[in-house]
């Protein structure tokens, strides 16, 4: 694809925190309306790699385009409103409601000054809407479960009218049914045209979801491609350290996944 | 579901800071009748009002006594219990309030050292000026030992004001020490806290930095709620983390230091005041803010005109008052809190 379509475009990024290098020469690129899939052990780099993708980390090496121009160069209420940030951490207020925890979403919109407008109130009834906790709007954060929280979370991101979003572990918390919830979301805003990218524990999940994957293994990409052939990569298996198989089940489109230890 | 109810509570605290402003300004060792304070009031402010009632002993005691003493009360608490939410949000810790900067003991620095250095006493308002003034001082070594040392992050902030007013502390003791005993009360009146012989100049210089403060403050309650969902995510929405959170605490530091400066140390209302609020107006400051304000003026209205009640053969701190109401009320809204605000 050429440059001018891609959403995110990723040349040779290299990370540090501290002196310890964490991401060496990371090259990908999404497009708008695509999913991909960041998977790798714990301590590979995903976090870290989410986190210079939005910006918040200054890359030690390498470049990170967006739309087309440098991440460094967008002014920060225009980078807010072009990719919204999603992560699992959540210092909110107990006592704020969802509805301002997904208005506070509307900021790189509004400012500090410019009054609230229709635009905003409908990105937030519809950033509600999506995620499926209207029946909470009123509700204060405190009084939620972890996996409701993490729900509004993302709609404060979807608040943001983003077209790229990046997610940490959006399924930390989650039970089965708001995971369920939360992927059938994701489906629903890349379908709209808008770049998702999310670093997924679960790897059957992962796969199931996503158009593609991204296999980060000690601070380097270990594999790309479609998610079936990234998890039966050796680098894979050498990876997380388990033999990993799919089998096909239904009409062989989709695969069940089994992990077992190597022996 | 917070809209109807709380949108009541700023007009019920405005009435209520009236009536008890009213009430505090008639009270006293010498009672005025409240058709008198009220007309004489009125007709000071070029209204339809009757200023006779008073007689001329009774307006002396309003104008140059009682409203100033009042007035400085509502100022001093409103400041306060905005200073206090400003920092809760800020260190996302419904505990923070000024002192976490150094501003308490910054200001009793600078006291002690006006009293030592015998410039109270023969300069017009050179305590409150030096408590400034050491306020402000001990505020900018917080904010410079802790952005040159690389953490001014929250937790650097934090552990900077800690050690610096332990320093300040310090040196108030030492100098206390070395001061004349008969300064020494001086001081010690200073530190408790209190309205005492305040005037109209005290009432001035607080409401300068207090009323223009707030009414800053009130106008950053945007950028102050996206702070308040912590610093990744606050970034993450185009927010300057950094320069927003220093001109937030600077603002309140001014704000702390000028009530420091013109009362002594009031304490438990920056905490007091929001805690009890936080529920029925909701965490976000552009409610919150205002509503603060007013409940903290109310407060230390009604502490103040309670410390005159009660002191009677010697004056009663204010600072002490606050302090006997607020540590049991605090101790019990955290017990009913588990530990979270």
């Amino acid at each position: 694809m050429s440059s001018r379509e891609a959403l995110l475009e990723v040349r040779a990024l290299s990370v540090e925190r501290g002196r310890r290098r964490v991401l060496e020469d990371v090259t990908f690129e999404l497009a708008l309306g695509e999913a991909l899939a960041v998977v790798g052990p714990n301590a590979a780099g995903k976090s870290t790699l989410v986190q210079a993708l939005a910006g918040l980390l200054e890359p030690a090496g390498g470049e990170v385009r967006l739309l087309g121009r440098p991440l460094a160069a967008w002014p920060r209420d225009a980078r807010a409103r072009t990719l919204a940030l999603v992560t699992s951490l959540e210092e909110g207020p107990d006592s704020l409601s969802v509805a301002e925890r997904v208005a506070l979403g509307r900021y790189p919109h509004s400012g500090p000054f410019r009054p609230w407008g229709a635009a905003d109130a409908a990105a937030v009834a519809r950033a509600i809407e999506r995620t499926g906790i209207g029946h909470l709007a009123g509700r204060r954060l405190g009084t939620l479960s972890a996996g409701e929280r993490q729900l509004a979370t993302l709609a404060r991101g979807l608040a943001q009218e983003p077209q790229l979003l990046l997610l940490d572990e959006p399924a930390a918390h989650l039970d089965v049914g708001h995971q369920l919830q939360l992927f059938r979301t994701l489906d629903d805003v890349r379908r709209g045209g808008v770049g998702v990218l999310a670093v997924v524990h679960d790897l059957a999940r992962a796969a199931a979801w996503a158009e593609r994957m991204l296999l980060v293994a000690d601070g380097r990409i270990a594999a790309e491609g479609p998610p079936g052939a990234v998890l039966e990569s050796p680098a894979a298996e050498e990876a997380f350290g388990v033999s990993i198989r799919g089998v096909a089940i239904g009409d062989g489109t989709e695969k069940l996944w089994r992990f077992e230890a190597r022996t | 579901m917070s809209g109807g109810r709380s949108r009541l509570v700023v007009p019920a605290l405005g009435v209520a800071l009236v009536a008890a402003l009213l009430l505090a300004t008639a009270l006293g060792s010498v009672p005025l009748s409240f058709r008198g304070v009220a007309g004489a009031l009125l007709a000071k402010l070029g209204l339809p009002g009757d200023a006779s009632a008073l007689g001329p002993t009774g307006e002396t005691i309003l104008f140059t006594v009682r409203l100033p003493r009042v007035l400085l009360a509502a100022l001093v608490g409103g400041g306060l219990a905005v200073v206090g939410t400003v920092l809760q949000a800020v260190f996302r810790n419904p505990l923070a309030d000024a002192g976490l900067l150094g501003v308490g003991s910054g200001a009793a620095l600078g006291a002690v050292l006006a009293v030592h250095l015998g410039l109270a006493s023969a300069v017009f308002f050179a305590l409150p000026l030096a408590a400034f003034a050491g306020a402000m001082t001990a505020v900018l070594c917080v904010y410079f030992i802790a952005g040159t040392s690389g953490r001014a992050g929250l937790h650097g902030l934090l552990l900077t004001g800690i050690a610096v007013s332990a320093l300040a502390g310090a040196m108030t003791s030492v100098m206390l020490v070395a001061t004349e005993e008969y300064r020494v009360k001086t001081v010690l009146f200073w530190l408790a806290g209190g309205l005492e012989g305040r005037g109209w100049t005290h009432v001035q210089a607080a409401a300068a930095f207090v009323l223009s403060g707030a009414a800053l403050l009130v106008l950053l309650s945007r950028p102050l709620d996206v702070l308040s969902l912590g610093e990744e995510e606050a970034a993450s929405l185009g927010l300057p983390v950094r320069a927003t959170r220093l001109g937030l605490l600077g603002l309140a530091s001014l704000v702390a230091g000028a009530c420091t400066a013109v009362a002594g140390a009031v304490p438990f209302v920056g905490l007091m005041a929001p805690h009890a609020l936080r529920p029925l107006v909701g965490p976000r400051s552009r409610r919150l803010l205002p509503a603060a304000f007013l409940g903290g003026a109310l407060l230390v209205v009604l502490a103040d005109l309670g410390a005159r009640a009660l002191s009677t053969r010697f004056e009663l701190p204010l600072g002490a008052l606050t302090a006997f109401v607020g540590a049991p009320y605090f101790l019990a809204a955290l017990r009913a809190n588990e530990g979270r605000g």
